[in-house]
């Protein structure tokens, strides 16, 4: 029930989200970076944003470059 | 990251409002904390590459905070140094609260002023006092209580600390809250709101704006200021990954064991200045807060450290100088033609002395060789033949000083041996001259801790020096942390040159594990870490022997550590920073050799009752010559090396000044100058033709070259050049020197050869030969000695062959019983001194003595092996074995050796392994060893099942006789005294191989008679392997079979093809040509293979065989690994530092 699932998410130039699954970001409450396995043929890099949307909700969305670019979100 | 990711992400600015970015304008954020690889295993870069990318990346000021040291602070000050940085110092400390179970948490701490640095250098100290409560085990971490800190605050300025392990952050992540403000209240009382702020980090961890939020709020709450930090742990993204494993390094754990505590991300890499700002957009004041603070912070430890030099606040110092200079003057010249001369260099030395208030300094070292000689004299006693000789000599440039050599403080008359002064003296210095003291090593140990004493603990320290990472100990610890099987990583160290640069390792993976495996993921990034972990310090521990002295507290200067032994302590610089700082230091150096002549002169003073002087023999033995120029000088000091005995027959000594430069020409700097052939060359045609010229660069060079035929063979000619040729003060030409000498300062040394080539040109010096010039100057770089230097070395290479020639057994006893040291192994000095005719005896339980001893009876002088030399005997054991001998007569037979010795089971089967049993067995011969291991078997009783000692001792009975054991045959034996002793004395390995060799292989002897270019393919035993930094990739190879050595040369393609024989073989076969130069004889190798040994023996050696093999148990190895486990190694050199 935690695996993500593919999100469609709108980001600024800067990477940031502006809006997730057509609802505006309102606030970004934290961002994280995790970087990990590199020692292993399965290396590891997501970036992370919680963030609150216009619609009330609270969710985690990131992605991981080496995946093209797609966004992915779990729960907050 | 993998090498698969190539795009970077960079950390994304902090938005609350995604559509409103604020922004920083650039270069307004200043970095004030930062790790550098002196916070050990936890920072992965040079103070060097930190600098130098700040200021790449714009960054205009910058704070070093190390954990818990200052040990990078004044080489990161040094490395700011025109690149428009300006370095802050501070470091991050470890503090602990009397709260009940209260983790210890960290604080950042800031230097604002002097006396700030004194404050920090003082807690510093506090931090590491009671690191060390057990000599033998690693320091504890350190850490100073939160009340010292309150109490030691002025001049500092804090910062609550990071955000996993910070005062405030570290205690709320923990759960403490109320602990963490608390700490805070407390802190605010005594720094005062103007020299305490909250930090902030941005570690992109999950909870970073909470928690930016919440410390935001307090610092409110406090009414202090908050301030922005990186936490920066590397320079370069490269490092991020060498930061994970250093963490699993520092935990003994895995990578994929040690993730809670690694940071998870890069996010610690150097960032922009406008990246940082950046970051933290959601705290504009915080970042603004970074440059007002910069701005207070205005110590630089290269301008405001206030250290002077003990006795320069004694205004009697000067006159009390001169009164000892005279006097000793009027004894030691009285009468001699040197008289004038000597009282006119006093007086000039005196005077440039006194101009730089250097009296003291010269008072002081007076003083400390007086307790060198009374120290000297307890440990000799009264009626050794060791007390002739004083307590220690002076080496460096020191040498060169009359006052120095009338205080005592050099043995080398500076009038008679021409020595030129300037570099150790000039008026213009602008570094402490360095004051070199080579002791014995029982002296030096004693020394130390009496020095100690003598200037007090707060007073005196030794020179800190870094053990860095090499590509074996990196290999080791990062393929540990990669969670590589121990095998490998075994094999792999096994065979990494131990100065193999770090972009070799990979080469050496592949070689030891094969292709396959060395391209897998995990040795891929073994290599990869391995090379960017290279040359970074791993810990600090003590340099050999230099020590800094200070009239004001030294902890109010530099914090002082305790070291690993027991009653030393270290300042937390290296000889480098110590000397930019300006310290007095001086060195007490322990030199194998010193030691190994004065052993030798009292067993010669015992076996034969003659007295020498080594300070009165004649320096014109012709003997002693004779041996020099035929390079019959294994053992003695310097001139036994490999490239040393090549080049003597060539340079034909024949005085002590040949001796002299022989001593320094074989050093990295003339060798890179190009100072070797023209000196040999013109040296030969001297001999040929008294009349020969010598040519000289330019003729204001001739009076300064002519001893050493216009080469630049000594450091001291450099500056002579400089000052001769290019017109340079002797200060400009002393920081000429210095900028060869040390390790950051090419652009230094581009700058001073503008200077001189345009000295020269105004001279009316041709612009081409001034550069010429220079660029053997260049060549020299610094890794030459002076010639004071080599004057103190040659003396004593002259006295150990003088030594070796009238007196071989006895020096040969001393360098066994000094080991390690010198160039070649024990088992080699054996045998060289064998084919010389020199008995040497094996170990006897019933003669030997611990150590290695002379038995003048019967016949010539014989060595005698000592119990020492048995593996895996105990120092006391061998004492209580020769106690018991000495108290109750001669042990009678192994039954009485058993009950008496005191000796474990082990210990007495190591003896009878080692063929120490063999005057109490009932058989001589062969199958001795295997008897005496059959009675012990009855004689002790069985192994406990624990297979320690079984505690009863065994009744005094009469043994059985053993069954009829097969005797040990040439082999077994020979890996019996490898495994036990590491020397054989009987056949030679190669000898016992010979008739399965091929048939036609020439032997050492023959090498002498065969043509040049002959083909030529031999076997040996590999004594020495040398790759020098200097011989572009060349390998050198000394071979030992039972006639004599070979040297063998590996050209480069062949190292290519035949490295690991070349590296890793005990025995080799080499295939080559015979090269013939004058006199010196090489076999320029094109194959060398590592050479098969028969294996018939292996079987049977596991029948009777030593402890520490049957504990490990085998697996039925060949002959070849047995003895290649137990062989000698062979002494590896080259490419240090």
């Amino acid at each position: 029930m935690y695996r993500p699932r593919p999100a469609e998410v709108a980001a600024g130039e800067d990477g940031v989200p502006r809006a997730v699954g057509g609802a505006a970001v309102e606030a970004v409450r934290e961002d994280w970076l995790v970087e990990d396995r590199w020692w292993t043929p399965k290396p590891l890099q997501r970036r992370y944003f919680e963030l609150a949307l216009a619609d009330g909700r609270n969710l985690v969305v990131f992605r991981e470059p080496d995946d093209g670019g797609r966004w992915y979100e779990q729960r907050a | 990251m993998g090498p698969q990711r190539r795009g970077r992400i960079r950390a994304s600015p902090d938005h609350r409002s995604p559509s409103a970015p604020s922004k920083q304008p650039a270069g307004k954020y200043v970095e004030l904390h930062a790790h550098s690889a002196y916070s050990f295993l936890d920072g992965a870069s040079l103070p060097a590459e930190i600098a130098t990318t700040a200021a790449e990346l714009g960054y205009e000021a910058f704070a070093l905070t190390d954990h818990d040291n200052v040990c990078g602070a004044m080489e990161f000050a040094q490395a700011c140094e025109g690149i428009g940085i300006r370095p802050i110092s501070g470091a991050e400390l470890t503090v602990t609260c009397d709260a009940p179970a209260a983790l210890p948490f960290h604080l950042t701490l800031l230097v604002e002023d002097a006396t700030g640095w004194h404050n920090l250098c003082r807690l510093l100290t506090e931090a590491h006092a009671g690191t060390r409560p057990r000599v033998d085990s690693d320091p504890l971490p350190p850490s100073v209580p939160l009340d010292s800190l309150l109490e030691c605050n002025q001049g500092l300025i804090c910062f609550s600390g990071c955000a996993r392990d910070g005062a405030v952050a570290g205690n709320w992540e923990r759960g403490e809250a109320r602990r963490g403000e608390s700490i805070a209240r407390s802190l605010r009382a005594s720094f005062g709101r103007e020299r305490f702020r909250i930090e902030l980090q941005r570690p992109l961890w999950r909870r970073d704006r909470a928690r930016n939020r919440r410390l935001a709020e307090l610092a409110e709450r406090l009414g202090v200021a908050t301030v922005a930090t990186g936490n920066v742990h590397a320079h370069d993204r490269r490092r991020a990954e060498l930061l994970d494993a250093f963490v699993a390094v520092r935990t003994h754990t895995t990578l994929e064991e040690s993730e809670p505590e690694r940071r998870g991300n890069s996010s610690s890499v150097l960032a922009p200045p406008e990246e940082m700002a950046a970051r933290f957009a959601d705290h504009p004041e915080a970042v603004a807060e970074t440059v007002h603070m910069a701005e207070r912070l205005r110590f630089d430890l290269r301008r405001d450290l206030g250290y002077r030099y003990p006795g320069s606040e004694d205004p009697e110092a000067d006159g009390s100088l001169a009164e000892i200079c005279r006097g000793r003057l009027e004894l030691r010249y009285a009468g001699t033609r040197e008289r004038p001369e000597a009282e006119r260099r006093l007086q000039e030395e005196l005077r440039v002395i006194r101009g730089l208030g250097l009296s003291g300094f010269f008072l002081l070292h007076f003083d400390l060789l007086e307790l060198a000689r009374e120290v000297a004299a307890e440990i000799r006693g009264p009626d050794s033949a060791r007390r002739l000789l004083p307590p220690g000599r002076g080496r460096g440039s020191s040498v060169s000083s009359v006052v120095c050599y009338l205080t005592g403080l050099s043995h080398v008359d500076p009038v008679r041996a021409g020595l030129f002064l300037g570099r150790f003296l000039n008026d213009e210095i602008a570094e402490m001259p360095d004051i070199d003291l080579d002791f014995p090593r029982d002296i030096r140990e004693k020394l130390i801790p009496r020095v100690h004493e003598r200037y007090g603990r707060e007073r005196a320290a030794l020179v800190s020096a870094f053990a860095c990472y090499r590509s074996r100990g990196a290999v080791r610890d990062l393929g540990k942390a990669l969670g590589l099987p121990p095998g490998e990583i075994e094999r792999v160290a096994g065979i990494v040159d131990m100065h193999s640069r770090g972009d070799e390792v990979e080469r050496d993976i592949a070689e030891a594990i094969g292709a396959g495996r060395a391209a897998s993921a995990r040795w891929r990034c073994a290599a990869r870490l391995a090379r960017e972990a290279w040359g970074l310090p791993r810990h600090a521990s003590q340099h050999p022997g230099g020590m800094v002295l200070s009239t004001r507290p030294l902890i109010d200067l530099c914090p002082v550590q305790p070291a690993a032994m027991e009653g030393r302590q270290i300042v937390q610089w290296d000889k480098d920073s110590c000397a930019d700082a300006g310290f007095l230091k001086i060195d007490l150096l322990g030199l194998g050799m010193l030691s190994a002549v004065e052993r030798c002169v009292e067993s010669i003073a015992d076996a034969r009752g003659e007295r020498i002087d080594l300070s009165r023999i004649p320096l014109d033995d012709p003997q002693t010559f004779e041996a020099i120029r035929a390079a019959e000088t294994t053992g003695v000091f310097q001139i036994e090396s490999r490239a040393q005995m090549q080049m003597l027959p060539r340079s034909r000594p024949e005085t002590i000044d040949d001796v002299i430069v022989q001593v320094a020409l074989v050093r990295p700097g003339p060798i890179q100058g190009g100072a070797v052939h023209p000196y040999l060359e013109r040296r030969r045609r001297l001999r040929e033709d008294p009349d020969y010229e010598v040519p000289y660069e330019h003729p204001s060079l001739e009076p300064i070259l002519s001893d050493t035929l216009g080469a630049i063979v000594f450091q001291d000619q450099v500056i002579q050049v400089a000052m001769a040729l290019a017109g340079f003060s002797a200060g400009e030409a002393e920081g000429l020197r210095r900028a060869m000498s040390r390790k950051r300062s090419e652009a230094a040394l581009n700058a001073y050869g503008e200077r001189f080539v345009a000295g020269a040109v105004d001279r009316g010096v041709d612009r081409t030969l001034a550069e010429r010039v220079f660029d053997q100057v260049r060549g020299f770089s610094g890794f030459g000695f002076p010639k004071s230097h080599a004057a103190a070395f040659g003396l004593l290479a002259y006295q150990s062959t003088w030594l070796r020639v009238h007196y071989g057994p006895e020096l040969l006893c001393a360098l066994f019983n000094e080991q390690p040291m010198g160039f070649y192994p024990p088992d080699s000095l054996a045998h060289e001194a064998q084919r010389r005719g020199i008995e040497v005896r094996g170990v006897d339980a019933n003669q030997s003595a611990v150590e290695c001893t002379i038995e003048s009876r019967p016949g010539e002088p014989a060595v005698r092996l000592g119990l020492g030399y048995v593996k895996g005997i105990a120092e006391e054991e061998a004492r209580a074995l020769v106690a018991e001998r000495e108290r109750g007569g001669g042990y009678r037979d192994l039954a009485d050796l058993a009950s008496r010795s005191g000796m474990g089971r082990d210990g007495l089967e190591r003896l009878a392994w080692a063929g120490a049993c063999r005057s109490l067995g009932v058989r001589g011969g062969k199958s001795a060893r295997r008897d005496e291991l059959w009675r012990l078997g009855i004689a002790r009783g069985g192994r406990g099942t624990n297979g320690r000692d079984q505690a009863q001792l065994a009744l005094p009975l009469g043994l059985p006789a053993p069954p009829d054991l097969r005797p040990l045959d040439s082999w077994e034996r020979i890996v019996a005294d490898y495994a036990s002793t590491g020397i054989t004395l009987g056949e030679h390995p190669i000898e016992v191989m010979r008739p399965d060799l091929e048939p036609d292989l020439a032997q050492s002897d023959e090498l002498a008679v065969l043509p040049d270019r002959a083909e030529v393919r031999m076997a040996g035993l590999v004594v020495a392997r040398q790759r020098p930094a200097t011989a572009k990739g060349v390998v050198f190879m000394l071979l030992e079979d039972e006639l004599g050595v070979a040297n063998v040369i590996v050209p480069p393609p062949v190292y290519e093809r035949c490295r690991l024989a070349v590296r890793t073989a005990s025995f080799a076969l080499v295939g080559g040509r015979l090269e013939r130069h004058q006199e010196v004889i090489n076999v320029v190798a094109d194959s060398v293979e590592r050479l098969a040994v028969p294996d018939h023996t292996a079987a049977a050696i596991r029948h009777i065989e030593p402890p520490a093999e049957r504990e490990t148990g085998r697996d039925g190895a060949v002959a070849e690994r047995e003895l290649a486990a137990v062989a000698p190694a062979a002494h590896s050199f080259g490419r240090r530092g």
